[in-house]
């Protein structure tokens, strides 16, 4: 019954135009933000502005294919996480919006069947898009090299395969947080305007400040799921920074650590979405 | 599914709907449904009645799994509503039909199918079924309200169900519309197939249902086949003197005599002893002026049932 549902759900999810074109904006922007306009601010540093020509080499070199897998995690858990939150949020809440639940649900696979086959189907999707983002990423950073007559040699497959891993649970935790929001309060635009807000607000900047006033802060925050989501893509090297986000420094990174949170979050809001989904009434 | 393999799932009963004591409570109290009894039968097409806001779609919503009752217990196909054995069986259309807007009548069936496992081929024979084969390619955000229905009915009959669940069909159509779904409901209610409609439309019920049931406020209030709800034809007789009238026809009839506000006897009688009546009145010396036979309507009942019951 569960495949018969992924079959369906996967059958309307990418027959979806919101879908595409949130992919499509996700992939422009990460080409756009990633490389683009680094390489502009690499070649051309603004004027009056203080640039060690070390500094401007490392952020060149950063643009090249040895650095794909750091450059691909770059922004995972907010600005890509977003976009997945997105997905998620559409997955699901739109079931809400048009009703079609209940068309759904009267067909035969049955409520949590149902429901495991589109989380299956937006996980699927999820890994999509990372695939997409790290072969756009490798293509954007073989033509920068070739430019600039660099090596356009990739990091080692197994470093390659680690990093679409922690972008894809990445990715995954981004978009069971806007499933399960949508589940929760039924709709879309409630779902997105909280995650969004939680995601922006209270993990990076809410906790970023009470971290300052004590660790039972630093506690609380070390088992939040964008505060790992960090940890985990800071374990693939520095990131740089990112205009409008502040990306928070983790000190020690305990990599089992943060993936193991990543995937209880995951887990959680997967069954906390089933257990809603299988106790409340179809509306 | 063809029917030799949906008569090896058929369960002993012939009833294919059984509810008992069916209540359903709201949160914030509201009594939607309660202690409803109801019982559909193998075959028929049931109509199930009831004023707006009566209990209607909250019943059908609780044999179609998709809100559990608080109380009580039903039997949809042989199982507990909204598991896959039930839904299995069941074709359902609840209030308004809902479809996914960016994709096209026949992607919405294609879509439904795969959750059936069931080859498109069986949407094609659907659409042809209620006649949106020429207009199925087109998105549903872009569909009449008609052509909305007749997609959510094929949706309904994708798995050849045995019983069809169908909750107010014709709501927001015009008089063409509802006339042509008429006859689509009574073409899809022929053979074995079990419908359970229900409407406020009086007449679109006479016209298409078996056995009717009667809902207001929660409580079924009546239950049979059409003649059994009307209360059978009745024989209205003037004559005079009255006095001695109707001391011949309660002597003939007991307390199947009624005397109505204009002075007329209502005789709740089958119209064929109309002349064995007329006979002994005037053999008795009674003066007949007036015989004739009347057949109570199904509105006449439902506005008795409901206005009385909602102390209208």
């Amino acid at each position: 019954m569960t495949i018969a549902a992924f079959r369906g759900e996967w059958f309307k999810l990418v027959r979806r135009p919101a879908i595409w074109i949130t992919a499509g904006l996700l992939v422009a922007l990460v080409v756009v933000v990633g490389y683009l306009i680094t390489y502009l601010v690499a070649t051309h540093p603004p004027q009056g502005a203080h640039q060690a020509g070390a500094d401007i080499a490392a952020l060149r070199a950063g643009l090249y294919p040895a650095a794909l897998v750091r450059k691909s995690l770059d922004n995972a858990s907010t600005l890509d996480g977003i976009f997945a939150l997105i997905v998620g949020v559409l997955a699901q809440g739109s079931e809400y919006s048009w009703q079609t639940l209940k068309t759904a649900n009267t067909q035969l696979p049955g409520r949590i069947a149902l429901l495991i086959g589109r989380m299956l189907a937006v996980s699927v999707l999820m890994l999509l898009l990372v695939l997409s983002i790290f072969a756009l990423d490798g293509l954007v950073a073989y033509l920068l090299a070739l430019a600039d007559g660099a090596s356009a040699a990739l990091p080692p497959a197994s470093e390659i395969l680690k990093g679409i891993g922690a972008d894809w649970l990445i990715f995954e935790v981004m978009a069971m947080l806007g499933f399960g929001l949508a589940t929760l309060f039924r709709q879309s635009a409630m779902a997105i305007g909280l995650g969004l807000a939680y995601s922006l607000l209270v993990e990076n900047l809410l906790f970023g400040l009470l971290e300052s006033l004590g660790t039972a802060f630093k506690q609380i925050h070390d088992l939040l799921p964008i505060a790992n989501a960090n940890h985990l893509q800071q374990s693939f090297g520095q990131v740089s920074s990112v205009v409008g986000f502040t990306v928070v420094s983790s000190g020690e990174i305990d990599v089992a650590r943060a993936v193991l949170v990543l995937v209880a979050w995951t887990a959680v809001l997967a069954v906390g979405s089933a257990a809603l989904t299988r106790f409340r009434d179809i509306t | 599914m063809t029917d030799s393999k949906r008569e090896g799932h058929r369960p002993a009963t012939d009833n294919v709907v059984e509810a008992r004591n069916l209540t359903k409570r709201y949160r914030g109290g509201v009594l939607a449904v309660q202690g409803l009894d109801l019982t559909v039968r193998r075959g028929e097409v049931y109509g199930f009645l009831g004023p707006n806001g009566a209990g209607k779609s909250t019943t059908l919503r609780m044999l179609a799994g998709l809100s559990r009752p608080t109380a009580g217990h039903a039997s949809v196909a042989g199982a507990s509503p909204g598991t896959p054995q039930s839904l299995a069986r069941v074709g359902v259309l609840i209030e308004a039909p809902a479809f996914w807007p960016y994709l096209s009548g026949r992607d919405n069936l294609r879509l439904l199918a795969r959750y059936c496992r069931l080859p498109d081929r069986r949407v094609g024979v659907v659409l042809e079924e209620v006649e949106m084969s020429d207009r199925a390619n087109r998105p549903v955000g872009n569909y009449s309200t008609g052509m909305k229905q007749r997609l959510g009915v094929a949706a309904a009959l994708l798995k050849d169900p045995e019983l069809l669940i169908l909750d107010e069909p014709t709501s927001g159509l015009d008089p063409q519309g509802m006339a042509e779904f008429r006859e689509l409901i009574t073409r899809l209610g022929q053979g074995q197939r079990t419908v359970l409609l229900s409407s406020h439309l009086l007449d679109e019920v006479e016209q298409v249902c078996t056995r009717v049931g009667v809902i207001n406020r929660g409580r079924m209030v009546a239950e049979g086949n059409l003649d059994e709800i009307r209360g059978g034809t009745r024989i209205v007789i003037r004559a005079e003197p009255a006095a001695k009238a109707l001391a011949v026809l309660v002597e003939l009839l007991g307390d199947r005599v009624e005397v109505g506000p204009d002075g007329a006897f209502i005789l709740r009688v089958e119209s064929d002893r109309t002349a064995e009546i007329t006979q002994r009145l005037v053999s008795a010396g009674v003066g007949v002026t007036e015989v004739r036979s009347v057949e109570r309507s199904l509105e006449d009942v439902f506005m008795e049932l409901t206005g009385r019951e909602s102390g209208a």
